[in-house]
């Protein structure tokens, strides 16, 4: 009786938390993303027949195997939020592969990538919940550290996906499903740079590359950018020109090789904007547009995709060919940045496969609740733009 | 008597005979301008012009609002968190419900009111401070808009595709060039406003409430109205701003917002708006916001990270409060 | 005096817990100027403010006109010709002189108000009142006189019958109350009924026609004023005897050393080149008009506001005063003439006020010694006589006298030496301010210092050894008591100085 009491008490409590606004964010989560599974019914539909997307392959094959064996899992997945598509298109892969397999899944995400603390808190609270396992996609590298610790310590195993924690406790992160970021990177300054390339050899004077990267906190944004940065800076140099980084210090301090600005061939200027939103990455951008020697932007994810995009609603400097405009890479889907493509104004971008990733998650944390053994699962970015976009292998993945 | 009558009135000064702290902060957005302009040739473009108004529309229709509160010695913190609830709502309703666009813009600028109206009832009839009711109601906002639009991400509908007709509100293109015509409307609004503060019952009663809110209630006036539609004045620019948001910037995410209210606010107290009432000018808001604008988009082109902005941004508030504080000082000599 | 204007019979007001108003009856007639006068709390507000709407009555009627009325709000109060002129000015400082006088009920052009309008029905109203007051200046840069003046003109223009003037002379200088009478004589003659509220004897002699005492809520009894003398009207107010006898002889010995000097102190327009002695023992009149510079004295001596230049010496030696915790530190201690804004904290109790300047001896380790500190303030609410229920009583319960001497015993506590009073007894009534003057004199009697600040003369003759008169900044007389008279410090204080 006076459990219940109790729990009543708590119920009122958390209600009044959730009336003023604050906190409650988690709740609603698992009916929100239902819904997404729901509206996105016609999605998994198009998605078993690309088989030719590798990751979503693995993930069927996979499933014919631990099928049979779901039994009452209950697992806890955070996602880093509900602000872009690509999240929504992870938490239906998610839900599609829990219905398939007869677990329970609850997800929550913070409200914004930003908030590193609210995401640690849920992290926190899923671990209370004693689960049978937890998916996670830190926002931040370190902070979910000492969660971590606790979760393997009560016995939790903890799968990563989208972002991998390097520095995760040893044997508290079983095994990590994420895009190699580092190398998704390096593919957009693979598809860029020829592009470019006869641009930077006729120029007379320096050129400028920039980057918005939204953060310089998690694995992912950190690592595409890097990636880009050190692609390009092999490529010019390939091509015997000399490369400088300027901007943000994570990434001037962390790339291959800063080199000097005044000498340089190419400057790569990094931008960061104080929070992640849409708005400030376009400030961002705008700034680097409209400077005269800049030839090519990169956009290390949805939100900073959209804002360079935002930025050229005045600026009118994108486009596709190199000589009379700026040629800018993109990162994710969605339909701002895949109209931009179709319409010409972004050169292409990068996708993952959120769903697949979704969907291998909640594969991986069954076979290890079914006492499987598994590894980490890579899951590849791939180039898209104008001419490719509705091959059968990229099409499934360009989420809305 | 004829002692003291010297000592009734008091000798205005220079600046205040040309109206004051606007005065001064109008040369200081001329001064960043040409200092921004002289550091960097790529700030001089007719298109960084446009994107410093672009950024600008939704401030400044913030601030236009709040500059009511304000100088009723009252604050609305709902404005950012609530702009981005309305602008949510209204895109859901647009892109998954399929309304027109139209509808949806109709629906933002109602929830502005409602809010406006919500925070008025508890500031002028439950009692609650200002700063505390608003700050429930901005975290009210908060949560609503991501329950409102499932928590979802949404885009209004971007340039080119059908629906974008209402981004020519704020920017239309003809022969190439585009014209920023969201200024034009901001400077409208700002006139029709200033109208209503200086010279309708509405405005001068909003200065009566913040001078001595007990004096008034005297005066036979019903404060109680009049304190409710200075929170709904605030409440309908929000709304405003939320489609001015989404016309510029079509991603609206939930969970942000929070802050922008602080760049209206900052720009108000910037452009003259007492802290403690009572005092204040809608043109000065708007002068006051191209401060915070001019900084933000100012400081990037010669190479400042973004947190310098934060910084000098409230580096430049404080002058603007000291100004305040030194002005009343000598009022009081 | 006309026919009866207004009648208010057995109008009775309960509060929770107070019995306000206890079946009063009040009347005023065409061109009279009827004095309502009473102790603090005697319920001539409250009666006030039930004839204007504020507050709702128990029961009783009142006839206004001829006719039973029952107003609802000030502003029926108003539309009907019954306007209060508040004893708090209720200035809308931010706005113009004409622009408060119209308030909620502006003229209008279209949807815009019509400020041209304003000013022009202002102006008028203005000459009709001999008042010399742009109405387009800004309220707040007006002097609180002139503010008074705008607010008479407010209550005219409501097309008034009946004026209630609470307590209007409470802020004004000597030249402005004569100002402030002779418009009320004019309106006098005008055939309109005014209340006049007021704790100065003197004006009402002056002015009243007739006078109603109230005490305790109850309605005591009504004068002809040039039928009685003050002493009739005071023995009403309190039911007692009050003697207000100037003080004869100094209280100070001869030896008396001097505990604190001043030296061509200069603060400001307010303060120049001030210099004087403060002895043991010593009760140092400060008197002036309104507006001499005695507070700004006060205040630069106690570090509250910058000097420019001075000296100032503690029992012979030099100390740097340059804020109000270092004039603590040399054991001054200063009860502002604002006790709500700067003398005690309403909202805390009597043990918290009392140690408020001195919490450092009652601290153990990090938190307060509650026990210790209830102690103290009992010791002082027994030697002070502070009637109050216990120490834990918070201070916006008790009175004006006795949250005066909440303040006293904050600085006995803190071990001041020289204490300076600033309108020791303003809005304290007569009773309490009694009680007040005899633990002033208990003080001086122990061996504390004093300076008293007052702009009331009877209160300066009373209880100064010794006076100085201040006017317009600068220190224009000292005299002894023995040789002090009204009309030696009205000279003083109104000196021209050329």
């Amino acid at each position: 009786m006076k459990k219940k009491i109790l729990a009543t008490l708590l119920c009122a409590s958390l209600a009044a938390t959730l009336l003023a606004g604050c906190g409650g964010s988690g709740n609603d989560a698992s009916s929100a993303s239902s819904d997404a599974a729901t509206t996105d019914e016609s999605k998994p539909a198009e998605d078993n027949t690309a088989d030719d997307a590798d990751a979503a392959t693995e993930a069927e094959e996979d499933t014919t195997a631990v099928a049979t064996t779901g039994g009452d899992y209950k697992f806890e997945i955070i996602v880093k939020s509900y602000q872009s598509s690509y999240w929504q298109a992870a938490v239906t892969g998610v839900n599609q592969k829990a219905e398939e397999l007869g677990v329970t899944v609850n997800c929550t995400g913070p409200n914004a990538e930003s908030d590193i603390a609210d995401q640690v808190n849920m992290l926190n609270n899923a671990i209370n919940n004693a689960p049978t396992g937890i998916g996670l996609a830190a926002c931040d590298q370190e902070a979910c550290l000492d969660s971590l610790q606790t979760a393997m310590d009560k016995g939790i195993p903890v799968v990563c996906f989208d972002s991998g924690i390097p520095s995760a406790p040893e044997g508290s992160v079983l095994a990590t499903i994420a895009t190699d970021n580092y190398a998704a990177g390096a593919t957009a300054a693979e598809n860029l740079y020829p592009a470019l390339k006869d641009k930077i050899a006729a120029a007379s004077a320096p050129v400028r590359i920039g980057e918005v990267n939204q953060e310089a906190t998690s694995e992912s944004i950190t690592s595409r950018g890097l990636g880009f940065i050190d692609k390009i800076i092999e490529l010019a140099k390939a091509d015997s020109k000399s490369v400088a980084v300027i901007g943000n210090e994570y990434y001037v301090n962390n790339c291959s090789d800063k080199g000097d600005e005044a000498s340089a061939d190419i400057i790569i200027e990094v931008a960061v904007p104080a929070q992640t939103t849409v708005e400030l990455c376009a400030t961002e951008a705008s700034a680097i547009l409209n400077k005269a020697d800049t030839i090519g932007m990169f956009g290390s994810n949805q939100v900073a995709a959209e804002g360079i995009l935002t930025a050229n609603e005045n600026l009118d400097v994108l486009g596709t060919d190199p000589e009379t405009s700026i040629l800018a890479a993109g990162f994710d889907a969605g339909s701002v940045i895949k109209g931009a493509i179709t319409s010409g104004k972004m050169f292409g971008a990068v996708t993952q496969s959120p769903l697949a990733m979704g969907q291998t998650t909640v594969e991986v944390l069954t076979k290890i609740a079914n006492g499987e053994s598994v590894s980490d699962v890579p899951t590849q970015g791939y180039w898209y733009d104008s001419t490719n976009m509705e091959d059968a292998s990229i099409a499934p993945n360009l989420y809305d | 008597m004829s002692k003291s009558s010297a000592a009734g009135t008091q000798n205005k000064s220079v600046i205040s005979r040309l109206g004051g702290q606007k005065f001064i902060v109008l040369l200081v957005v001329i001064g960043l301008i040409i200092f921004f302009g002289a550091a960097s040739p790529d700030f001089r473009k007719y298109s960084t012009a446009m994107s410093i108004l672009d950024y600008s529309y939704y401030i400044a229709l913030m601030a236009i609002g709040v500059t009511f509160p304000l100088i009723t010695g009252g604050v609305d913190l709902s404005i950012g968190t609530g702009l981005i609830c309305y602008s949510l709502t209204g895109g859901f309703l647009i892109v998954q419900k399929g309304w027109p666009v139209g509808a949806g813009m109709l629906v933002a600028l109602l929830l502005g009111i409602i809010m406006g109206l919500f925070n008025g009832v508890l500031v002028a009839v439950m009692n609650l401070p200002p700063f505390l009711a608003t700050l429930c109601t901005c975290m009210i906002t908060r949560g609503l808009g991501s329950i409102f639009a499932n928590r979802l991400g949404i885009s209004w509908p971007t340039s080119g595709t059908e629906g974008s007709w209402f981004r020519n509100i704020f920017k239309i293109t003809v022969n190439g060039t585009k014209i920023p015509l969201g200024f034009l409307w901001v400077l409208l609004l700002v006139a029709l406003m200033a109208f209503v503060l200086n010279h309708t019952k509405i405005g001068r009663y909003t200065i009566a409430i913040g001078s001595n809110k007990e004096a008034t209630i005297l005066s036979g006036i019903n404060v109680k109205f009049y304190h409710i539609m200075a929170y709904v004045i605030s409440g309908f620019f929000a709304g405003l701003a939320a489609i001015a948001y989404s016309a510029v910037f079509s991603t609206v995410q939930p969970g942000t917002g929070a802050g922008f209210e602080l760049e209206a606010i900052g720009g108000a107290i910037i452009g003259g708006v007492s802290a403690s009432g009572g005092v204040g000018s809608v043109e000065g808001s708007l002068i006051g916001v191209f401060v915070i604008c001019l900084l933000k988009t100012g400081l990037p082109y010669i190479g400042l990270q973004a947190n310098w902005q934060q910084i000098i941004t409230g580096l430049v508030l404080i002058g603007a409060v000291l100004i305040d504080i030194m002005k009343k000082k000598k009022e009081k000599d | 005096m006309g026919e009866v204007i207004l009648t208010m019979k057995e109008i009775d007001k309960s509060f929770p817990g107070v019995h306000a108003l206890d079946h009063v009856s009040f009347e005023v007639r065409k061109g009279e100027v009827h004095a309502l006068m009473g102790e603090n709390g005697a319920g001539k507000s409250t009666l006030m403010k039930v004839l204007t709407g504020i507050y709702k009555k128990d029961s009783g009627t009142i006839v206004y006109e001829g006719k039973e009325v029952e107003f609802h709000n000030t502003r029926e109060a108003q539309d009907a010709g019954v306007v209060i002129v508040h004893q708090e000015l209720n200035m809308l400082g931010h706005l113009t002189v004409a622009q408060n006088i119209f308030i909620g009920r502006e003229f209008k052009k279209g949807i815009a108000i019509d400020d041209k309008k304003m000013n022009e029905e202002a102006a008028k109203l203005f000459d009709m009142l001999h008042i010399d007051i742009d109405p387009s200046e800004t309220m707040s840069n007006l002097t609180v006189g002139k503010q008074q003046m705008c607010e008479i003109a407010k209550a005219i223009s409501h097309k008034a019958k009946v004026i209630v003037f609470d307590e209007p002379s409470a802020a004004l200088t000597e030249a402005e109350i004569d100002e402030l009478f002779k418009i009320i004589r004019d309106l006098r003659k005008q055939q309109l009924g005014i209340v006049y509220i007021s704790h100065r004897m003197d004006e009402i002699k002056v002015i009243t026609d007739r006078v109603t005492v109230m005490r305790d809520g109850t309605y005591v009894g009504t004068l002809i004023t040039e039928e009685c003398t003050k002493d009739d009207i005071i023995n009403m107010m309190v039911g007692r005897v009050i003697y207000e006898d100037p003080k004869q002889h100094s209280m100070v010995p001869e030896n008396a050393p001097v505990v604190l000097k001043v030296e061509h102190l200069n603060a400001g327009r307010m303060v120049q080149d001030v210099s004087f002695e403060l002895r043991k023992g010593e009760i140092l009149g400060f008197s002036g008009l309104m507006g001499a510079g005695r507070t700004e004295t006060a205040r630069a001596i106690f570090g509250a506001d910058p000097k420019e230049s001075g000296d100032i010496y503690i029992n012979g030696t030099k100390v740097t005063i340059n804020s109000p915790e270092d004039a603590v530190k040399c054991g001054i201690g200063y009860l502002s003439e604002d006790r709500k804004r700067y003398g005690i904290v309403v909202q805390k109790t009597i043990a918290e006020n009392s140690t408020m300047a001195t919490l450092e001896k009652y601290m153990k380790g990090l938190f307060i010694n509650k026990r210790a500190e209830r102690g103290i303030a009992q010791e002082y609410v027994d030697s002070l006589a502070t009637k109050t229920p216990s120490v834990d009583q918070l201070v916006v319960n008790l009175s004006g006298g006795n949250q005066q001497k909440v303040v006293i015993a904050k600085w006995l506590v803190r071990n001041c030496d020289i204490l300076i009073f600033d309108e020791p007894t303003r809005g304290i009534d007569v009773g309490a301010k009694n009680e007040i003057y005899k633990l002033m004199n208990k003080l001086a009697e122990e061996g504390k210092s004093i300076i008293m600040i007052s702009s009331e003369m009877t209160e300066i003759l009373r209880m100064s050894d010794r006076i100085i008169v201040m006017c317009e900044g600068k220190k224009t007389g000292e005299v002894d008591i023995e040789e002090a008279s009204q009309e030696t410090i009205m000279n003083m204080a109104t000196r021209e100085i050329s």
